[in-house]
């Protein structure tokens, strides 16, 4: 069984931003909604000041709060592992908001204006099937797919996941610093597993959260 | 047109020049607030006042709106309205029916499905007894709408079921996912369940002296015991789990920070503390009875929407890494 997963090793970001971009470009996420934001921090005083960083996004978390709290049934599992938001089935409760550790899903509220001029009140805008996932529906929830449209692209045209670019997710594709590894967790010859066993295994995020999350880090500070 | 994103969620610190918002700290929710407390509030007192009218043995004699008692018909426009209220507040309202699909884990779930099956079946219960222009359009239905035969028993066993779930379900809803420390605890849902059933008990109260008819010492009992449960839950609530990253902020801001006034006065000291003197001093003197009933109902209504709006409020999300604290090993590779 495929279970996908991104290791970030936090000592190796430099904190460019590049794939909050990156991810933002991809995804077209709404106004002020960023999947995968860098979060940083100072630390000490001058001159023994440190600047850190940890980038962060949706975990998709093996035991995901979201989609327990979620009334609707708009986020679910996929076997693969990835936690995915369906937009159109999405009521608005923000309940999963709510039951996230992490922060990861973000409200697309409708303040009574349109995104794009002429554009129905429903969606926007109306897009081609190749780039489906770039529309958002006002009153729903969206979140980080680990750019789930790539990586069936490139199972459906025989590309290496987590390797081949059309294949990996934005954030991991645009990364200076490679920081971000993505494949096959349930795979102890994948990159991500052997990363993993190189550095003794990855660490969670609120840990006390208790979600079994697929994104794991090492080199936190 | 805005997102809210938690992720960008905390205060602005100058650190960051390109996006100020993404800073390591804790960070208050936003997403549920002064809708949600008179929604959760509302839902409470429907589902109790239902409930206390039919253990105090008050539907009737208490007066009747188109031939329903009174305090079924608060009931079901409390219901009503907060119903009305959630739905308003969904981003997307049209679609508030799949708020009933997912009943294997979500509280939210459980929670339509228990309001529409009260009002449902608490409205058939009372149906036979619906007076419009004079006439009983429905008295041929085959049940009493007292509860006296095996029919308007079945229905009222079922109504007062959902009831119940309809009183703890908002609590539920807050405890259920460690997210957020402060809700993730049995105490939220036992304070909704035993604050709801205060409120109820005052607002049946409050309609028995409009009634003109008289508060019992019995009631005055009912009322101090769940008034005494629940500020030992609020209490026991403060004093557990205080160290924990993200309840601690938490019980700052409740205790010392900006809502200490609000939480002190209103939640604990008007909103339980004085009704459970009240209430034991009315069970104790049966000359002011009746006045001390509707002070409850004046401190208690808005003690009990001030304690679910704090609770929304104080709502906060430890950072999502501590420096220095190591996470725990995740979920092993390769299998």
């Amino acid at each position: 069984m495929t279970r996908w997963g991104m290791v970030i090793d936090a000592a190796r970001c430099v904190g460019c931003q590049a794939c909050t971009v990156a991810c933002k470009t991809e995804n077209q996420s709404p106004l002020d909604a960023w999947y995968a934001p860098v979060i940083e921090w100072e630390e000490g005083e001058f001159p023994d000041a440190t600047l850190n960083y940890l980038p962060v996004l949706c975990n998709h978390c093996e035991d995901a709060p979201c989609v327990t709290a979620c009334p609707s049934g708009a986020l679910t599992r996929r076997d693969d592992g990835i936690v995915m938001a369906d937009e159109d089935v999405c009521i608005g409760s923000r309940a999963c908001m709510t039951a996230c550790p992490y922060g990861a899903l973000h409200f697309f509220e409708d303040r009574g204006t349109v995104a794009v001029e002429g554009a129905p009140a429903e969606a926007v805008p109306s897009v081609p099937e190749r780039y489906a996932h770039q529309r958002h529906v006002r009153g729903a929830v969206s979140k980080c797919t680990y750019c789930a449209h790539k990586i069936d692209f490139g199972l459906e045209n025989g590309l290496e996941v987590g390797v081949h670019p059309l294949a990996t997710p934005a954030c991991v594709v645009t990364c200076p610093a490679e920081c971000r590894i993505f494949g096959d967790l349930d795979d102890p010859d994948s990159n991500v597993s052997q990363y993993l066993a190189e550095h003794g295994g990855g660490e969670a995020l609120r840990p006390d959260a208790k979600t079994l999350p697929s994104t794991q880090y090492v080199g936190l500070p | 047109m805005t997102a809210v994103s938690p992720m960008a969620g905390g205060g602005a610190g100058p650190q960051n020049v390109f996006m100020d918002q993404f800073n390591l700290e804790a960070r208050t929710q936003r997403v549920w607030d002064i809708n949600h407390a008179i929604w959760f509030t509302l839902m409470g007192v429907g589902g109790g006042v239902f409930l206390a009218g039919r253990i105090l043995n008050l539907t009737e004699g208490l007066g009747y709106v188109l031939g329903i008692p009174t305090v079924d018909v608060v009931s079901f426009l409390a219901i009503a309205v907060g119903g009305a209220i959630l739905v308003a507040d969904l981003g997307r309202p049209l679609q508030a029916w799949r708020a009933f699909v997912n009943v294997r884990t979500s509280w939210i779930s459980w929670g339509a499905w228990s309001d529409l099956i009260f009002l449902v079946v608490a409205g058939l219960l009372v149906l036979p007894a619906l007076s419009l222009g004079g006439s009983e359009p429905f008295s041929g239905l085959d049940w009493d709408p007292h509860g006296g035969d095996g029919g308007g028993l079945a229905l009222e066993i079922i109504a007062g079921v959902a009831a119940v779930v309809v009183m703890t379900y908002a609590g539920a809803v807050l405890a259920r996912p460690r997210a957020i420390p402060y809700w993730n605890s049995p105490a939220v849902p036992l304070q909704f369940l035993l604050s709801s059933a205060a409120m109820s008990v005052a607002v049946v109260m409050l309609i028995e002296v409009i009634a003109g008819e008289p508060v019992t010492a019995g009631q005055m009992v009912l009322l101090s015991v769940l008034t005494a449960g629940l500020l030992v839950t609020i209490v026991a609530h403060l004093l557990t789990r205080t160290g924990e990253p993200g309840k601690r902020e938490s019980l700052e801001r409740l205790l010392r920070g900006q809502y200490r006034g609000l939480f002190a006065g209103l939640v604990v000291a008007a909103g339980t503390g004085l009704p459970l003197v009240l209430a034991v001093v009315g069970a104790a003197a049966s000359g002011a009875r009746d006045a001390l009933a509707v002070l409850c109902f004046l401190l208690l209504v808005p003690g009990g929407f001030w304690l679910r709006l704090l609770t929304l409020r104080v709502g906060i999300f430890p950072p999502v890494h501590i420096p220095g604290v190591g996470g725990s090993v995740a979920t092993p590779a390769g299998g």
